[in-house]
């Protein structure tokens, strides 16, 4: 009876792939949990800017400093931020906002979730002048959700401190797991007894709409 | 002893009948939400990566003459501007979200962009020659994931929403967070009358939070 045992075999190995797929759905899903609520309920605060109660800009702190500091040898701009920064005690993302350069200036950004630090280093001087906001919480969550030291289009801010790749890389994680998520969610929906079709009109419903969105908007209005 | 039995019993199928239906709901939602969800965790690699495959056509320019203006067009500003601006569009044929109007007096030009998600239109207004210059731009796929995952977001929001796709996409965005965490909070219910995965599911969710909250720590 190979054929017989075959079958069993493949039965078994099914039920196995199964019951894993199944686990693998929701130890993501707990693993992910407290980053998936972070990312949906930020990129809703993000798409409101009209609440109130998560106002965070026209509540900043905003304090200035100056301080004399010795003027940086290093030859590249990113190895003259840092010796600034740790002179200064600073720590963060370097970020580069100048648009004119001025020979005599050395500006940069110093940034994290909720605070950034503009740096004014006068190269005539030594001096360097320092402009520091912070955001109240709703303004760190609301920055975690965008903070990845890049920017499409941006060829000028590389990611230069290893905690925002740290968190690009959870980023990454987040969305590698939730797409793994749905892919093993359509496997289960799949073998369950008499779901087939609502859960084929609900996937359907979904996909239509976001179609709609992603390509039939561009063709239509062509 | 006697009393006590029957709201057990009665008790019973309310929370299997619970079970179930929260099953269910978990299953049509999640489904329903997954292509939007797709669509988010993929923009979300090209956004934390800065990068887009390059869109194969160059832009193809035209330039319409002769537009209709209204004479107090150059005056108008925020609503009023946006809807003048979107009936010259209908007359351009150019459909879309206004980005943003970038006005320069001197010249007596408007210039803004018109995007739909994976098209997106440069229009330059010249007022005094009554003239269109369209620059046409397919941004394919990949940009178009990247576009919905950043509207109507943050910016220029007195003009968001200028387009019906965009004020529905809005709502859409928010139905998908919503079900999101319905999603979540269902399967973690699902997952805790589990009572053989409840360990290992317990030691994940710690190992979640630890990463999560020793990283938000250290960047805070």
């Amino acid at each position: 009876m190979p054929s017989s045992d075959a079958t069993t075999l493949d039965a078994s190995l099914a039920s196995t792939l199964r019951a894993w797929n199944r686990r693998l759905h929701f130890y993501l899903g707990l693993y992910f949990l407290f980053f998936i609520w972070l990312f949906a309920l930020t990129g809703l605060l993000i798409n409101h800017h009209e609440w109130k109660f998560a106002e965070f800009w026209p509540n900043r702190k905003v304090a200035n400093t100056e301080q004399a500091i010795q003027l940086p040898a290093a030859e590249t701009n990113l190895a003259k931020a840092r010796d600034v920064m740790r002179q200064l005690s600073l720590t963060g993302e370097i970020q580069w906002v100048t648009t004119r350069p001025d020979p005599n200036r050395f500006d940069f950004r110093v940034a994290r979730p909720g605070t950034n630090i503009e740096v004014q280093v006068d190269l005539k001087t030594a001096r360097a002048k320092l402009q520091r906001t912070e955001l109240n919480s709703w303004g760190i969550l609301h920055t975690l959700h965008t903070f990845t030291g890049v920017r499409i289009g941006d060829a000028q801010n590389q990611r230069d401190w290893l905690l925002t790749t740290l968190w690009a890389l959870a980023m990454d994680a987040v969305a590698a797991g939730l797409s793994v998520m749905v892919l093993s969610s359509l496997a289960m929906w799949w073998v369950l007894p008499g779901k087939k079709l609502g859960g084929a009109l609900a996937l359907a419903a979904g996909t239509i709409m976001c179609g709609w969105f992603l390509v039939g908007l561009r063709l239509i209005a062509s | 002893m006697a009393a006590r039995a029957p709201p057990r019993k009665s008790q019973r199928p309310v929370i299997q009948r619970l079970y179930a239906l929260l099953r269910d709901l978990h299953l049509y939602f999640g489904l329903f939400v997954s292509p939007f969800v797709l669509v988010f965790a993929v923009s979300v690699v090209f956004l934390v990566h800065a990068w887009l495959p390059k869109p194969g056509a160059a832009p193809a320019k035209r330039t319409v003459t002769d537009i209709t203006l209204p004479a107090d067009f150059e005056s108008l500003k925020g609503p009023a501007q946006l809807a003048a601006a979107h009936a010259v569009l209908a007359h351009l044929g150019v459909q879309g979200e206004i980005g943003f109007v970038r006005q320069l007096p001197r010249e007596r030009r408007f210039v803004f962009p018109v995007s739909v998600p994976g098209r997106e239109t440069t229009v330059d207004l010249n007022v005094a020659q009554r003239t269109a210059t369209l620059s046409t731009r397919t941004t394919g796929l990949w940009d178009a994931t990247v576009y919905l995952h950043k509207m109507p977001g943050p910016h220029n929001v007195a003009i968001r929403g200028n387009a019906a796709f965009m004020r529905v996409w809005r709502w859409l965005a928010d139905a998908t967070v919503y079900l999101l965490l319905f999603v979540s909070l269902s399967g973690v219910y699902l997952w805790a009358v589990l009572k053989t995965e409840r360990r290992i599911g317990l030691v994940l969710l710690a190992a979640g939070a630890a990463t999560f909250g020793g990283l938000v720590y250290a960047l805070v």
